[in-house]
């Protein structure tokens, strides 16, 4: 706004006064062009805080690749302030609130694997050796992220 | 050793526990299976399920999680092969084997640690008694003991104590010989035929009402496992109307407890009935016509590959008043006053044409105003599936798709087996046909023998044990004669698969002797044979060494 303005009055000052609409033009054009490029940054910007949601606070090095420095280091501050509010939950212990996205059913639920992962630790120490084909009674945290990555499919019946 | 108490000594030693499941792929075994799963997420016992297709799969199953699952349940596979000899465990790991293959291995038996099998004792077993298969080892170490002793004794009295020693040792190494041939004699009567036992699905039912646990849906799942058993042949006719005067009971006992009069069931719960219905495969999902043509029995009666059975049947369908039009609709488009009473009409008429069983007892469900299955159909529609030959499915994919088509919410993978089972007894009736027409069927003298060459169509439907073994019986039924043994050419792996069933009769007690006949030829004419199907008298064997082991089988059987 303020650079056009300025144009504009050189323009009228020096007696060019037939340029003033090609000035205008293209600083609408820039302007537009201002806005896509803002649009699809702040459309990144919400994916990426949606990833934090769908794989964890790890992301995969296949989707780091894809992000500028200066990405990462939103994320990154998505990472603790989302970290800082969760812990200011529920008392003492903080609440993760990214887990049970849809209200569940039961605590353990039956899933049947896709592909191959191999070895899977669960809780108390023990693997489970996740094959394809194979199926499993597992407590529900465990399997929502692999549910959410493809790997275990969950088998309603 | 054999479990008193399922309760006691099986479900509430899992019940804290994570078990490892490991299935064969037959339907009584997925029905068991599906009702084991349906116990175990009504108490949150972990598991994890892994399908094994043969001894191979099994001992690599094993040695995959034996590391991490202390417990190991397996279904319809196990219990005749010494399974610790098999799979070298530790001595930690358990074994629970429900399986209905018999004779169960002596071993199995008698282990106190570490196999317990779920089997009903009074099966009608004929397991040798411990005396006579074991020796205690102690019997061995007091020969040397005494010899040693004596030969310390002082040299006048040596000569009279050894001659005694020597003829009691004498005595006592006749006596082991004998008892060793004994042994012989018996495990060689106790193992020559194979045959199966009660069903697995039914013994985890049983399991689920000794806990009050049972439901309709694990009722129904019962049924199809008995009724498996009764489609493939594996057990005989009296075994299996017993089974089902049980199964009866506890479907009476379900039924009385939901309805009476003021409260009657809504159309869309599950409903279970006994029915005296006809032994038409599939028929209500098919037309009347196609299910006579296409089902064993009547097909076979009729002898339908000729011209005078197709007339016979056009006679048949004549003397019941059934017109061609309405007999080749689709079943449910058929006339309602013809369906009215078809049961009793067609079994009228399938007397006068010598088709005395054209009825048989069995059950069916029924859900929703347009959902109704006979017990047979769920079996010939998760068998298909489970035998599917598309390409890229491979023999897990089909058995999570047949495990899938078992609940009553997969009514769309039920029908698509059911279509899948239509086309696989028009391959099985077309394949008879032309065995038939073209004599393809040989007499090796002791038993008949047919071999399907590379390049027939529907091949690769037949290098499946079920479908082959449905072949089988259907082709020895057409030709009625002596035992039979089948060969299918699977061409890229070079290898026949080979299967052996006994002659067939009313009474026969469907024992099968082909596994050690099997056995035995391969070991003496050196065949590559493989042997990892859990039923012993289906085998694998590498082309070239076809004729060779044919001819041992012949020697050895005459």
């Amino acid at each position: 706004g303020g650079l056009c303005l300025h144009r504009e009055n050189e323009a009228k000052s020096e007696g060019r006064a037939e340029l003033i609409p090609s000035i205008k033009l293209r600083h609408c054009c820039l302007l537009r062009n201002q806005r896509c490029v803002t649009a699809y940054l702040y459309d990144r910007l919400l994916r990426i805080r949606a990833l934090r949601w769908e794989y964890g606070s790890v992301l995969p090095a296949n989707v780091r690749f894809h992000m500028c420095a200066e990405e990462l280091q939103w994320f990154s501050q998505y990472k603790k302030s989302l970290a800082s509010f969760m812990r200011s939950l529920g008392g003492d212990e903080g609440l993760d609130i990214t887990q049970d996205m849809k209200p569940p059913k039961s605590l353990y639920i039956e899933v049947r694997c896709l592909k191959d992962h191999g070895e899977f630790e669960i809780d108390d120490g023990t693997v489970i050796l996740l094959k394809k084909n194979s199926q499993h009674f597992l407590p529900r945290w465990k399997c929502e992220l692999l549910i959410r990555q493809g790997v275990l499919e969950h088998v309603v019946s | 050793m054999f479990i008193a108490d399922i309760r006691k000594d099986f479900y509430e030693v899992v019940a804290n526990q994570r078990v490892v499941l490991l299935v064969a792929p037959d339907i009584d075994a997925l029905c068991a299976c599906k009702i084991l799963q349906a116990l175990f997420h009504c108490d949150q016992i972990q598991y994890t399920l892994v399908p094994v297709t043969g001894w191979q799969d099994l001992g690599t199953a094993f040695l995959e999680h034996k590391e991490q699952f202390r417990y190991f349940v397996l279904i319809n596979c196990g219990a005749n092969v010494d399974l610790l000899e098999m799979l070298q465990p530790d001595d930690d790991s358990i074994f629970f084997i429900c399986d209905t293959h018999r004779p169960v291995d002596v071993v199995n038996v008698y282990n106190d640690t570490q196999i317990k099998l779920l089997i009903k004792q009074d099966d009608d077993l004929g397991v040798p008694s411990y005396d006579d298969i074991f020796r205690d080892e102690d019997e061995e170490g007091e020969d040397s003991g005494n010899e040693s002793d004596e030969g310390s004794e002082p040299s006048g009295k040596r000569r009279r104590f050894d001659e005694g020693a020597v003829e009691r040792r004498i005595e006592r190494q006749r006596a082991k010989r004998e008892w060793e041939a004994r042994r012989r004699e018996i495990l060689f009567d106790y193992e020559q035929y194979e045959y199966h036992g009660t069903s697995a699905a039914m013994m985890f039912f049983e399991l689920a009402w000794v806990l009050t646990k049972d439901t309709k849906d694990m009722l129904w799942w019962a049924i199809i496992g008995l009724t498996d058993q009764w489609v493939h042949d594996k057990i005989t006719n009296m075994k299996y109307v017993t089974d089902i005067a049980t199964m009866q009971r506890h479907v009476s006992r379900h039924n009385h407890r939901n309805e009476d009069e003021e409260n009657s069931l809504s159309i869309d719960c599950m409903r279970i009935s006994f029915e005296y219905d006809l032994r038409l495969t599939l028929y209500q999902h098919w037309s009347l016509y196609e299910s006579i043509c296409n089902s064993c029995y009547t097909s076979c009666s009729f002898k339908l590959w000729t011209l005078n059975g197709q007339k016979k049947l056009q006679e048949f369908l004549a003397d019941m008043g059934l017109p061609l039009k309405q007999v080749r609709q689709k079943f449910n488009s058929m006339d309602m006053s013809i369906k009215e009473n078809l049961r009793d009409v067609i079994e009228e008429s399938s007397n006068k044409y010598g088709m005395k069983d054209i009825r048989i007892q069995t059950f069916g469900v029924h859900f929703g105003f347009k959902n109704r299955f006979l017990a047979s159909d769920m079996v010939h529609a998760t068998a298909a599936l489970l035998e599917s030959a598309e390409k890229d499915d491979s023999e897990t994919d089909t058995f999570i798709k047949a495990l899938d088509a078992l609940s009553r919410s997969n009514i769309d993978r039920l029908h698509s087996g059911i279509e899948l089972a239509k086309k696989k007894l028009i391959a099985i009736q077309q394949t008879v046909a032309s065995c038939i027409c073209t004599n393809l069927i040989l007499s090796q003298g002791p038993f008949l023998y047919c071999y399907l060459m590379e390049g027939t169509p529907d091949v690769k439907l037949f290098s499946k044990p079920m479908a082959l073994t449905l072949l089988c019986k259907y082709l020895l039924k057409a030709f009625s004669l002596c035992s039979f043994a089948h060969g299918v050419l699977d061409v890229e792996k070079g290898t026949v698969i080979v299967v052996g069933i006994p002659p067939e009769s009313e009474t026969s007690d469907k024992k099968n002797f082909f596994g050690r006949a099997f056995e035995k030829a391969a070991e003496s004419t050196s065949s590559r044979t493989l042997h990892d199907h859990f039923d012993t008298s289906i085998i694998e064997l590498k082309t070239e060494d076809r004729s060779k082991f044919l001819d041992a089988l012949i020697t050895l059987l005459s």
